[in-house]
């Protein structure tokens, strides 16, 4: 209890400071107040509040939730401390109908003028990528039984997706290249009011379903098979596991480009702090570190007091990387996981 | 009339489907299992003893043949029925992380509770009941990463017994356990068996252990139908011997022993009943072959002391080591 106190403390402070810092800092004495319904004492201060920072710190919020929701998910339905948004190759099935659409697809928009860099053409685009993968990857779930398996075809899935990303890359123009190399980097700032809105419901839609199966989680973590004498209906499981996480990591992609380490980072880190395998903790539990992790990353990512911002992507990967070293390191993980 | 056995099998066809294909495992299975009574199942690798396990679990439809818990046909039962009358304890590894030892039993309530898993007080109150009877209450706080095998094992057992089932099954609970933890799972499932009438299956290689503990033996041998009975029949029956059937090894009796057939004649040996079999154990083992040489042994205790005779000619020996020297040494090589 005390820790979802103070975390949710702190994911406020946190907040707070994300929409203070940036190119240009606000007192937060005045941020303060304007939550509180007045209004700022300069006027340009609320155009940057209004149409930048806070769209943009809600926007890593709800990345920061669905990519944790979804790492958590993955890793004890796969039983694998590895598991992440990325292993079942959805984000990287995303990457890929980003990169048709940028890059092969510039041929289909100059027909068609004013659609090309339309931003919710990405959106689609990232969308139907990663569901694309998500049908395979239930097509395979209905096949092979076993989670190594459905684990392994997943990793081949995004090595594919990579490829053809590759392939495609070779052969398109340096413009559309560089579109395409700045997607991937990530950005938290390009989700307007009305992305927010669909991304926001898409994130219920996609989490609803996780809290509700908390008890089968529990149960999974003795394995299928205990499970399964325990009651737990595993295909069912496997469903609902499949089209959440597709859902949460596929609108998390196409939104933000891919974003790395925090599906795998954060639920390590939530475990560790609850010392606790219960998913009904778990689960809110590793929300609210990845809406702060999150919110943490994208301050940094702005440079404080400088123009220059730095691609999310790397900010995340320099947060992530060391933090899984550092657990395995640390503890047993195939042990204590 | 008397209540059925918690667990019929009767003919039963064990298999799996796949298509069309069905690729059958054993066939003609039957067999009983009744409430408060603790059974071993014996067979050799490959029998279909897990098959039959997955079958019982409701994980594998038996292709033919009727299967009853409590009176009513296994296809009846949905899966979260089924869950609340028998629960497992498999051979699986586990990795269950942060969980305490007591959180691990708590979660064999989970048939039993709501969506949001809330335990009663009914829950922990079972769960109380099946943490004292597999005597872990010690353990309750330590994580389950820190459990020894043979605790981890008790552990298990207790979450079974906190699902409530009538029946329980367990997979090899002994495998990789030190000799004491064995006989004190045994015993202890025996225990559980007759105090919280329970119909307990283990399926097992620890054959004497299954002999002292059990109250009925399945024996599941090669191609033939399942026989069960009390141990002590099977031994005076000579059934034991059916899972053995290469004809190298046998089923000792008097020693309760798996021995290997040998066609050597009876030796003279004479001494106080507690050493005259470790003798014969290791004169069995030194593969000696005594042809036609008289042979005459004489034992002593406290100190050990056996005097031999071989073709007139006596000898002492202070150990069994030295007797075995002293034969390989004197037995005219032919």
């Amino acid at each position: 209890m005390l820790f979802f106190l103070l975390s949710g403390v702190v994911c406020l402070l946190v907040w707070v400071l994300n929409l203070g810092l940036g190119s240009v800092a606000i007192p937060f004495t005045e941020l303060v107040s304007r939550i509180l319904g007045n209004e700022f004492s300069k006027s340009s201060w609320e155009i940057i509040f209004l149409e930048y920072r806070l769209p943009k710190s809600l926007t890593a919020i709800l990345v920061g939730v669905a990519l944790s929701a979804s790492g958590l998910q993955m890793q004890t339905f796969f039983r694998n401390p590895l598991a992440g948004p990325f292993v079942l190759g959805i984000s990287s099935g995303a990457g890929l109908g980003v990169a048709i659409w940028l890059m092969a697809g510039a041929v289909i928009g100059s027909l068609i003028p004013g659609m090309f860099g339309n931003a919710w053409m990405l959106f689609l685009a990232a969308t139907a990528g990663s569901m694309a993968v998500l049908l395979l990857m239930s097509l395979a779930a209905w096949r092979v039984r076993d989670s190594m398996s459905l684990l392994i075809i997943g990793l081949m899935f995004g090595s594919l997706a990579a490829a053809i990303i590759a392939v495609i890359s070779y052969f398109s123009q340096a413009e559309q290249l560089k579109l395409f190399t700045v997607w991937s980097m990530g950005s938290l700032g390009s989700t307007g009011w009305d992305q927010l809105m669909v991304f926001l419901v898409a994130i219920l839609i996609g989490f609803s379903p996780a809290m509700y199966l908390a008890k089968s989680y529990n149960a999974m973590l003795l394995g299928e098979n205990y499970a399964q004498s325990m009651g737990v209906n595993i295909s069912r499981l496997r469903w609902i596991m499949i089209i959440s996480t597709g859902i949460l990591t596929g609108c998390a992609t196409a939104f933000c480009g891919p974003i790395a380490f925090i599906g795998i980072a954060v639920p390590h880190i939530a475990r560790m702090l609850l010392k606790t395998g219960d998913h009904r903790l778990l689960f809110p539990g590793s929300v609210i570190l990845g809406a702060i992790v999150m919110l943490l990353c994208d301050t940094i990512s702005q440079l404080p007091g400088s123009a220059q911002t730095l691609p999310i992507n790397a900010v995340t990967s320099l947060f992530g990387a060391p933090v899984v070293i550092w657990l395995i390191l640390r503890r047993n993980f195939s042990k204590e996981f | 009339m008397k209540k059925p056995a918690a667990l019929i099998g009767k003919n039963l066809s064990l298999g799996y489907r796949k298509g069309k294909q069905i690729h059958e495992v054993a066939s003609g299975v039957s067999f009983e299992l009744e409430a408060g009574e603790l059974t071993c199942l014996l067979g050799p690798n490959g029998v279909g003893k897990s098959t039959l396990l997955r079958t019982i679990m409701g994980v594998l439809p038996p292709l033919a043949g009727e299967l009853r818990i409590n009176g009513k046909e296994i296809n009846d039962y949905s899966k979260g029925e089924l869950s609340k009358n028998l629960s497992v304890v498999l051979t699986d590894r586990l990795q269950v992380g942060n969980l305490k030892a007591e959180d691990l039993v708590s979660l064999g309530r989970i048939p039993h509770t709501g969506w949001m898993g809330r335990l009663g007080k009914n829950d922990l109150a079972q769960i109380n009941v099946a943490i004292s009877a597999t005597k872990t209450e010690y353990l309750r706080n330590f994580p389950v990463h820190e459990l020894s095998d043979g605790q981890l094992q008790k552990v298990m057992i207790a979450r079974a017994l906190a699902q409530d089932g009538e029946i329980l099954l367990l997979d090899e609970p002994t495998a990789h356990l030190d000799l004491v933890n064995r006989y004190e799972i045994m015993f202890l499932l025996r225990q559980i068996a007759r105090k919280a009438n329970k119909a307990i299956l283990v399926v097992t290689h620890d054959l004497e252990i299954a002999l002292e503990s059990a109250d009925k033996l399945l024996l599941m041998p090669c191609g033939q139908p399942i026989i069960s009975g009390f141990p002590e029949d099977l031994v005076i029956q000579g059934k034991l011997d059916t899972l053995l059937p290469n004809g190298k090894l046998h089923f000792h009796k008097k020693t309760g022993k798996i021995k290997p057939l040998t066609s050597n004649p009876p030796l003279d040996i004479s001494g106080p009943g507690e050493i005259v079999p470790w003798v014969i154990a290791a004169l069995e083992k030194s593969n000696l072959i005594i042809n036609d040489d008289i042979i005459q042994i004489r034992l002593e205790a406290d100190p050990f002391r056996a005097i031999v005779v071989i073709n007139g000619v006596q000898l002492g020996c202070e150990s069994i080591q030295q007797l075995i020297i002293q034969l390989q040494n004197s037995i005219s090589p032919k």
